[in-house]
């Protein structure tokens, strides 16, 4: 069945979509993130101009992670005022990404640039997730208890303008969550993504949350970064397209159901390795795309 | 006897201002509007008509459809590649090329037509005005033919004019799903002997019409308005989904 795309201007199979929305539902559901990371590429894959899939993503990742924050802030699972710290950050880096996107598009270098950025990020973040996953289940077998200190001291507890986050356990300074949010809130708007597969290994690993509290807070900044990020593609570029939206999210709140279910089969660390694994797949797939000679040595686009 | 050759004269009389007076071609659309709807897929038109003289006859007389849709600006990149990283490199803006151009004839136009006549009525791809800034390689013209006939934005004889009897004829013009909005010239000329010696204008409007035509104006006219209604139906497929599916 086909349905016309109103801001994309072009028509797909609403089946495929609904697929799309599905698979990579299941797989968010699975490993508890947005899935952002996979819908973006698979939406240009199937033609749907870069800068329509990138905003249409990031509403996607809004509509998806919004039940997932409903179900932590229920169990107390959010540092709300971590979270608004994150997002205090992720504001000002979601608009700055937006600029640097609509910058990109006169240029005619979108698909490029976040071709790029999806290599470098999800290779590093991918990578890591791999080797961080494959040693805690190489130490799960040899048996040897892991020895960590509950609370390692870093040149980033030297820095100022400290505040105390109660639920988060912590008393620290302001700007390594702001830097966090910053960043990510800038690579969600260039990249498409909500940015929880980078905001979780951050929070853990960076800023040394509890792990516990980590998952519902990533959501509580997804959701109103992809929120921001929506607006401001809607405003700025004029590229989300609530058709395609809408449709990847029925077939995606169905699929992160029956991810979820299986998910709690899985082993933590297992459930990181493929994740990783994932990842870093995506990150191939795209850097296979770059260097790949193009079928055609022209492309043709609307004059910016 | 005399009663009947007077009612031909007569007859004649009637007739001979009304035939000289008529036009060599009469066309008409199938439809002057093509809509489209959430389900677009594509659509085609039909232009049909009939001529005075007998198609084919001596000297003969040659039909040419040409479809032209509104014009809009292009960028045609070429790849290049930068340490074994392909991106977009040298660029030719065209800023007025038609968005649709589809041609259509009962021969090839330059068996009908000389190049001066052919130039005017823009018959052709080799004919057609394209106007380009940046990078003056003949190559980019090229790509740009190329790659607007890969999506069947232009078309040369993609189908043909085809005759019923000695008078009828009638042209198929296929829009594709991505066709732009907007308004479309239709022209039907008629030749013989290396000159066009009538020719018809027909128009036709592209639109959106329904869901389709209130989400885009939505979006253009009231940008902000529109991302805010995004984020709130987002929201509420997400929560619809979580309580659907909520597993207790």
């Amino acid at each position: 069945m086909q349905v016309y795309l109103p801001i994309a201007e072009m028509s797909v199979d609403a089946l495929l979509l609904l697929g799309i929305g599905f698979g990579v539902g299941w797989l968010s559901g699975l490993f508890g993130v947005g899935g952002g990371f996979l819908l973006t590429p698979l939406l240009m894959l199937i033609g749907i101009p870069p800068a329509v899939a990138v905003a249409s993503g990031a509403n996607q990742t809004l509509g998806a992670s919004i039940s997932g924050l409903i179900a932590q802030w229920r169990r107390g699972n959010v540092d709300w005022r971590m979270g608004l710290t994150l997002f205090a950050g992720g504001l000002l880096g979601s608009a700055l990404g937006v600029q640097i996107f609509a910058l990109l598009k006169r240029w005619g270098q979108v698909d490029v640039a976040v071709s790029l950025f999806y290599v470098v990020i999800l290779g590093v973040v991918g990578a890591l997730m791999v080797r961080e996953s494959i040693t805690a289940l190489l130490r799960r077998r040899r048996g040897a208890a892991p020895r960590r200190k509950l609370h390692e001291h870093t040149w980033l507890h030297g820095l100022p303008f400290k505040l105390r986050f109660r639920d988060s356990r912590l008393y620290i300074s302001v700007i390594p969550p702001l830097a966090i949010g910053f960043g990510i809130g800038m690579l969600s708007a260039i990249m498409g993504v909500g940015g929880g597969f980078m905001l979780v290994p951050a929070m853990i690993y960076i800023l040394g949350m509890p792990t516990s509290i980590v998952i519902g807070t990533s959501l509580f900044q997804v959701v109103f970064v992809s929120a921001n990020v929506t607006l401001l593609q809607a405003w700025q570029v004029g590229s989300v397209d609530i058709v395609l939206t809408m449709l990847l999210l029925a077939g995606g709140v169905a699929g992160a159901q029956f991810g979820a279910a299986m998910g709690t089969k899985l082993r933590g660390e297992e459930t990181r390795a493929l994740l990783g694994l994932l990842v870093l797949s995506v990150a191939f797939a795209r850097a296979w795309n770059l260097l790949q000679t193009p079928s055609r040595a022209f492309t043709l686009g609307p004059l910016p | 006897m005399k009663l009947v050759a007077r009612a031909l004269l007569w007859l004649g009389g009637l007739m001979a201002p009304a035939l000289a007076a008529a036009p060599p071609i009469t066309a008409e659309l199938s439809t002057d509007r093509v809509e489209i709807s959430t389900g677009f897929t594509g659509a085609s038109v039909l232009v049909f008509g009939a001529t005075q003289n007998p198609l084919g006859g001596d000297p003969p007389e040659d039909l040419i459809v040409v479809a032209t849709g509104p014009t809009q600006g292009v960028v045609v990149r070429r790849k290049i590649t930068v340490l074994g990283i392909w991106l977009n490199g040298p660029a030719t803006r065209f800023p007025d090329v038609p968005g649709f151009y589809a041609l259509a004839a009962t021969r090839r136009v330059w068996e009908i037509l000389p190049e001066d006549e052919r130039r005017q009525y823009r018959l052709g791809f080799d004919n057609l005005r394209l106007r380009s800034e940046g990078n003056r390689s003949p190559a980019f013209r090229a790509a740009l033919l190329e790659l607007k006939q890969a999506d069947a934005r232009w078309q040369e004889y993609a189908a043909p004019v085809s005759r019923a009897g000695e008078r009828l004829f009638s042209a198929r013009i296929a829009f594709p799903a991505t066709v732009q909005t907007g308004d479309y010239q239709i022209e039907v000329l008629l030749a013989r002997e290396n000159r066009v010696i009538a020719r018809q204008e027909l128009s036709l409007r592209v639109e959106r019409v329904g869901t389709a035509a209130d989400i885009a104006s939505l979006a253009r006219g009231q940008p902000l308005l529109y991302g805010v209604l995004c984020i709130v139906l987002a929201v509420l497929a997400g929560w619809l989904g979580s309580v659907l599916f909520r597993r207790n």
